[in-house]
Parts: C-alpha cells; sequence; structure tokens
C-alpha cells in the first residue's frame, strides 16, 4: 500500500513539478514568508519570478505538511474531475447549433431535395419501363402524356447542373 | 436534518438572497419557525454562524482548488477544455457563498477571524490558476512569457474574487447560470490573447452559448 502511495506521488512529482514548486510557494505564503516577504515584494517591483522563488524555498521547508495534503486531497480530486465531466457535458447541450453549420444543412436538404424530384422525374419518363413491372396498366395509360414528362424531366434534371 | 444544521443552511440561503448585513438572528430563527432562545442555544451570535460557514466554505473551495496542484487537468492534449471546464466548478463553488464576496470588505472589517482565512484562499485560487497556466504553457496551448504569466493569474485572480459583487453592481438579479457562464467567459478572455486557433473555437462556443442564453432571457 505504501508503495502504491509511493508510486502516485511519483507520477505527481513528474508530471507537475511546477505545480507543485507553486503550490509550496501558497504554502509558505501561508505562514510567515508572506509577511517577510512583504517589504521585498515592494521594492522587488518587476522582479516577481524572483520573489516567486524565494517563495519556493519558503514553502520547501513544509513539503512534508504539503504531501499529506496532496493525499488526503485525493478523493477530493475525484469529486472535482467529476464535476468537470459534468460541467463538459451540459456544456455541449447548450452549445447552439452554428449558423454557417445550419446554412450548409439547408443547402445539402435542398441539393437532396432536387436530386429527389430529378430522379422521380427521371424513373417516370424513361420508365415507362420500370414501374411497368409492377403496374402493368399504368403506362398505357398515360402513354399520351408520356411526351410531355421527358421534358420535365430533362428541365429539371439540368437546373441543380 | 439536525436543528444546528438546519440554522447553518437556512442562514446561507437569507444571507446569499437578502445579504448578510439585512439578515438578523431574529429573521433566521423566524425562518426556521424556531425561538430566538433556541436558536441562541446552538449559536451565540451571527458572527458564529458566519465563522462556520466560511469553514465550510474554505474547506469546500480548497479541496477543489488543489486538483490542478496535485496534477494536470488535462493528462492528453484532447482534454485541455477541462481545464476551462474546471473554471466553472469553481465559480460554481464560490456561488454557493456568494454572500462572502458581496460586500466583501466590509464583511472582513466587522468578522476579522475570517480575514487570515480568506486571504489563504486567495493565495490558493493563485496557485490553482498559475498550475493551469503553467500546465497550458508547457502543452503549447498558450504562449506568453513567465511575467506576464504570473500578472495574468493576479488578472484572474481578480476577476474571480470580484465578479459577483461586480455583476451585482451592474445587473439587475440575474439567473446564476448566466452569471457563472459570464465570469467564465471573462477569464477565458484574458487568457484568448495567448490561445492558438483550436482553443479560440472553444471560447466561441463558450461566446455563442452566452448569447443564446441572453438571448433567452430577454422576454422574463
Amino acid at each position: 500500500m505504501s508503495d502504491d502511495k509511493n508510486e502516485k506521488s511519483k507520477v505527481a512529482d513528474k508530471a507537475s513539478e511546477i505545480a507543485r514548486n507553486i503550490w509550496l510557494a501558497g504554502v509558505g505564503a501561508y505562514g510567515r514568508a508572506v509577511d517577510e516577504a512583504q517589504d521585498r515584494m515592494e521594492k522587488a517591483g518587476m522582479e516577481t519570478p524572483k520573489l516567486f522563488r524565494e517563495l519556493v524555498k519558503a514553502g520547501a521547508a513544509l513539503e512534508d505538511e504539503a504531501r499529506k495534503g496532496i493525499s488526503s486531497s485525493r478523493a477530493a480530486r475525484a469529486s472535482v474531475e467529476d464535476r468537470i465531466h459534468r460541467v463538459r457535458e451540459s456544456f455541449q447541450l447548450q452549445l447552439p447549433a452554428r449558423g454557417e453549420d445550419l446554412l450548409a444543412l439547408h443547402e445539402k436538404i435542398d441539393r437532396l431535395t432536387r436530386k429527389v424530384d430529378d430522379l422521380a422525374a427521371a424513373l417516370a419518363a424513361q420508365g415507362g419501363r420500370k414501374p411497368a413491372a409492377k403496374k402493368k396498366a399504368a403506362p398505357r395509360r398515360v402513354a399520351g402524356k408520356t411526351k410531355a414528362a421527358p421534358s420535365r424531366g430533362r428541365s429539371g434534371g439540368k437546373k441543380p447542373a | 436534518m439536525k436543528t444546528r444544521d438546519r440554522i447553518l443552511v437556512t442562514s446561507l440561503a437569507l444571507f446569499n438572497e437578502e445579504g448578510e448585513a439585512h439578515t438578523t438572528t431574529i429573521d433566521i430563527a423566524n425562518e426556521l419557525d424556531i425561538s430566538p432562545g433556541n436558536l441562541y442555544y446552538h449559536f451565540k451570535g451571527k458572527d458564529q454562524i458566519i465563522g462556520e460557514l466560511f469553514q465550510q466554505y474554505e474547506l469546500a473551495l480548497s479541496d477543489t482548488l488543489r486538483a490542478p496542484l496535485e496534477g494536470t487537468l488535462s493528462p492528453e492534449p484532447e482534454r485541455v477544455e477541462d481545464n476551462w471546464y474546471y473554471l466553472y466548478v469553481v465559480l460554481e463553488e464560490m456561488w454557493q457563498y456568494r454572500f462572502l464576496h458581496h460586500n466583501l470588505d466590509d464583511l472582513l472589517q466587522r468578522y476579522p477571524p475570517i480575514r487570515k482565512g480568506f486571504r489563504r484562499l486567495l493565495q490558493l485560487q493563485r496557485s490553482a490558476l498559475l498550475a493551469i497556466c503553467h500546465n497550458l504553457l508547457e502543452q503549447a496551448v498558450i504562449d506568453t512569457g513567465e511575467e506576464q504569466l504570473l500578472s495574468l493569474v493576479d488578472n484572474m485572480t481578480l476577476a474571480l474574487t470580484y465578479w459577483f459583487s461586480y455583476d451585482q453592481l451592474l445587473h439587475e438579479p440575474r439567473a446564476p447560470q448566466i452569471v457563472i457562464h459570464q465570469g467564465v467567459l471573462q477569464l477565458l478572455t484574458m487568457v484568448a490573447p495567448y490561445l492558438g486557433d483550436d482553443q479560440l473555437r472553444f471560447y466561441r462556443d463558450c461566446q455563442a452559448i452566452f448569447d443564446s442564453m441572453i438571448a433567452g432571457q430577454k422576454p422574463g
């Protein structure tokens, strides 16, 4: 079990050495470090990173306590990840369709509608034949109209092209 | 629920809704339908209640703020957005105890014991945000120098701390999800100049949601 703990803290060390230092800086800042550093902070002005390093040093003194904090916050970490997951889901749900996406969708539907119309017309035209298999009587009755039908079908077929 | 816990829950609700300064222990007892004597048995005064509520707040928020310090929130590059979602989590938690952030200076003056704790929380907030930004820098999601990074983090902490009171000053009371969402958007705006194209897309999504939220609000 202690091996497992060591393993985990090793991984954490590698993953976020910097983050840990930052945290330690914060821990150091809790105590006297921040008061001692206060004067220097004012004088330091632009040299904040240097001060930051000093805070890390001060914080490192409290490293053992910091480590305890890390392991005890593991459950908290899991809960945070859980909540992040929930936020992500609600975010995706709230995401409105983008205007450009909708426009593209409309165009696609228009194109498909035209294609279906053309196909239907073409079928009706040349196809006296195919439907004929099913409805033998139909082509004969419509025979008179077949002259008009192909022209309509073709002109319809040219438009989208 | 125990009377003691009920007092805390009710006090928190009243402080958040009516403002802490306008809420007396009598109001709390009335709201709970208990006698002031009964309330006094559990808490000797409002400052005790506030002290206990602050303790709850500090515990809960500290746990949340430690998460990015323990390790990156986005171990894989595809999960970079988790860092942004995390900001919602933090703001949500702060929202639950928002009375502390409304009228903050006044509150800290009247209840000195929580000043120290509040400073601890601020430090932790800075550390958490710095850890996140450092991580983003390492993953090359953002591009900035160390000095800028520290200032950026302070700006973000500042916005985070006063976001609710700013919103309250500027607007009539608004739905919490709008306040929180805009808070995240505000923080993202600070990072946006350093973001690459991929994450700018997320930023725009965030903006789109906010726009539709505001649009949905108008009739009301």
